[in-house]
């Protein structure tokens, strides 16, 4: 028997978009919060949609930006050697015949040309990338981490709000990811005890969770699939979890009215057989981290 | 001619939308699958693969342990937090999934223990369809972190092949980061698919309001109708209020799963919704023939 970890947290993540991560992840929490002090993280910081579900949300705490520092340039003192172009990785300095121009979009922050730079001509500043907010439904907490508009920097914000839920010091946290396998969904599940990879029984979403599954494996992280509107087609996810060793811990059918109700932000936390549903696949979470079921190899 | 189909939200029916559009324009057309993390437009278009190569990112980092002296000296130089004390304390390692590749570290280490790597990181494809259409595809390893430099290789490719004159349909993936704006960058036209939910709207609007800022031509199409009405006026409304023409309304309609199994797209689905699909197709290539003239 493992030792339970002090704040569980439970990662709703898939390779494809639209399978169902934000219900699944607003479902489960609101399933924790019956029993446990429980926060909703919102990670889909290009797309957050999980205040959707809780129009009569209110705030609680302040709007924090997400900043980070970015290089600025003191024309006076740069020679123009171009060591700053030459250690940015991200193509966000150019270095022309002396002449240095810096794209702050494009920076990360890293701080490696301030650091060196001979001349120290290059100084720093914050700028804002995006926002955490934290709201309260009930006695669900509910922090969301935005990013600006027209901005790259998603995995700023991402961490940013990871670190705020953390000091909120919950007993449990349910994080909902963005879709994909790349960066942003590679941070979003970093950290968890455990990941919820919602699939479709579609040929894309099929394609996309064997992605989904790779990420995870590679991490090393505990996982299960829940298998989301069950009956709605006929790809075989049954058979790739079976060969990828993962267990199915929920099938939730495909009803067109849910489909209705969904469409508009309603919970479904009068469905009973719903919630029963989402009870069930808290239980084999929480029996999970316990114990070694769905220990990838 | 390049049409961008994007919708910020995932599962909006993008990448079925696009198949149908390229399957509309017919066997001159040129599809560019930029959603690299979920690649399903092989799938949608019954590709067969023509051609694929490799692709390298840039340098990722890794501690040498045998050759870290545990001074420490890198972890307060990483401002990702992605340097971590090993089990025994006395060595430190990258963790790989949070680090950002900036190379920061390797500035500060006095035994050059950091070194920097290369692997591949993904595969770039060109694939034939049945009806003609060439497609140019690519798969990111899961994990992977260049996702952008991916798209424009798919788009500079795309380009490449296009003989001059050929409509190259882009399919951007989810969300507004690098990976979109690499998507919209040179598209003469952006084709918001909305999903009628209220996740779809608030989605759509984020996109719109990024390709707004890039000066592009937006033009929508709301798909799954028929779900909640108030949403749908709600979207046709907000449409309306961002002055985004409204190509067509597909209703919500499982019988457009039924192209997966058969050499088809949504244009091919007997009944209201395939015919309303092929409507707004149609409206969509009539449209950019328009912008082609003047």
């Amino acid at each position: 028997m493992k030792a339970v970890p002090q704040e569980l947290v439970i990662a709703v993540a898939s390779g494809k978009g639209g399978t169902g991560k934000t219900s699944l992840a607003v479902h489960l929490a609101l399933a924790g919060a019956a029993r446990l002090r429980t926060i909703l993280v919102d990670l889909d910081v290009e797309a957050p949609d999980s205040l959707a579900y809780f129009p009569e949300a209110i705030r609680v705490g302040r709007n924090c930006p997400v900043s980070l520092k970015v290089p600025f340039l003191i024309p006076e003192s740069c020679s123009g050697c171009g060591a700053c172009a030459k250690a940015c990785h991200f193509g966000a300095i150019v270095a022309l015949g002396g002449a240095v121009t810096i794209d702050q979009k494009l920076c990360k922050g890293c701080g490696r040309c301030v650091f060196l730079c001979p001349e120290n001509a290059l100084k720093e500043r914050g700028i804002v990338v995006g926002q955490t907010r934290l709201m309260k439904s009930g006695s669900l907490d509910i922090l969301e981490g935005r990013m600006d508009v027209g901005d790259i920097r998603s995995t700023s914000v991402i961490e940013a709000a990871k670190t705020r839920a953390a000091s909120l010091k919950k007993e449990v946290q349910v994080r909902d990811c963005p879709p994909g396998v790349s960066c942003p969904a590679t941070h979003a599940v970093e950290g968890a005890d455990y990941v919820v990879l919602v699939a479709e029984p579609t040929a894309f979403s099929l394609h996309d969770l064997s992605a989904a599954i790779s990420l995870v494996k590679g991490q090393g992280l505990k996982a299960g699939v829940v298998i989301n509107k069950y009956g709605f087609g006929d790809a075989d996810i049954e058979s790739l979890c079976r060969e990828k060793a993962l267990p199915v811990i929920g099938r939730i059918e495909f009803k067109r009215k849910r489909a209705s109700s969904g469409a508009s932000g309603k919970l479904w936390t009068d469905d009973e057989s719903y919630m029963q549903k989402i009870d069930e696949i808290l239980k084999r979470i929480v029996h999970a981290v316990e114990t070694d079921e769905g220990e990838l190899g | 001619m390049t049409i961008t189909v994007a919708s910020g939200k995932g599962g909006a029916g993008k990448t079925s939308l696009a198949a149908a559009l390229a399957a509309s324009v017919g066997s001159s057309c040129i599809v560019a699958d930029c959603d690299v993390d979920a690649a399903n437009g092989a799938i949608a278009l019954h590709a067969r693969l023509r051609e694929s190569g490799p692709y390298f990112a840039g340098p990722g980092y890794r501690m040498e342990p045998s050759l870290c002296i545990g001074c420490g000296r890198c972890m307060p130089a990483c401002r990702f937090n992605a340097i971590r004390t090993d089990e025994t304390r006395r060595t430190y390692l990258i963790a790989e999934e949070l680090c950002e590749r900036c190379g920061a570290c390797t500035d500060h280490c006095p035994v050059d223990a950091i070194q920097g790597f290369t692997k591949e990181a993904g595969r770039l494809s060109v694939s034939d369809c049945p009806l003609g259409m060439t497609l140019i595809h690519a798969e990111l390893v899961p994990g992977e972190d260049t996702s952008g430099k991916l798209v424009n290789q798919v788009r500079r490719r795309a380009d490449t092949i296009n003989p001059g004159n050929a409509i190259i349909i882009v399919d951007a993936p989810p969300g507004i980061g690098c990976p979109v704006i690499a998507s919209l960058s040179g598209a003469d036209i952006v084709l918001l698919v909305v999903d009628s939910t209220i996740s779809g709207l608030r989605d759509s609007l984020r996109l719109s309001e990024l390709a707004a800022g890039m000066d592009k031509r937006i033009i929508a199409i709301i798909n799954k109708t028929g779900l909640d009405e108030e949403i749908d006026n709600k979207i046709r409304v907000a449409m309306t209020q961002s002055s985004i023409p409204v190509m067509g309304e597909i209703p919500f309609d499982p019988l457009l799963r039924s192209v997966e199994e058969k050499d088809l797209t949504w244009i091919d689905v007997a009944g209201e919704a395939g015919l309303k699909a092929k409507a707004a197709v149609r409206a969509v290539l009539e449209y950019a023939q328009m912008q082609m003239i003047y």
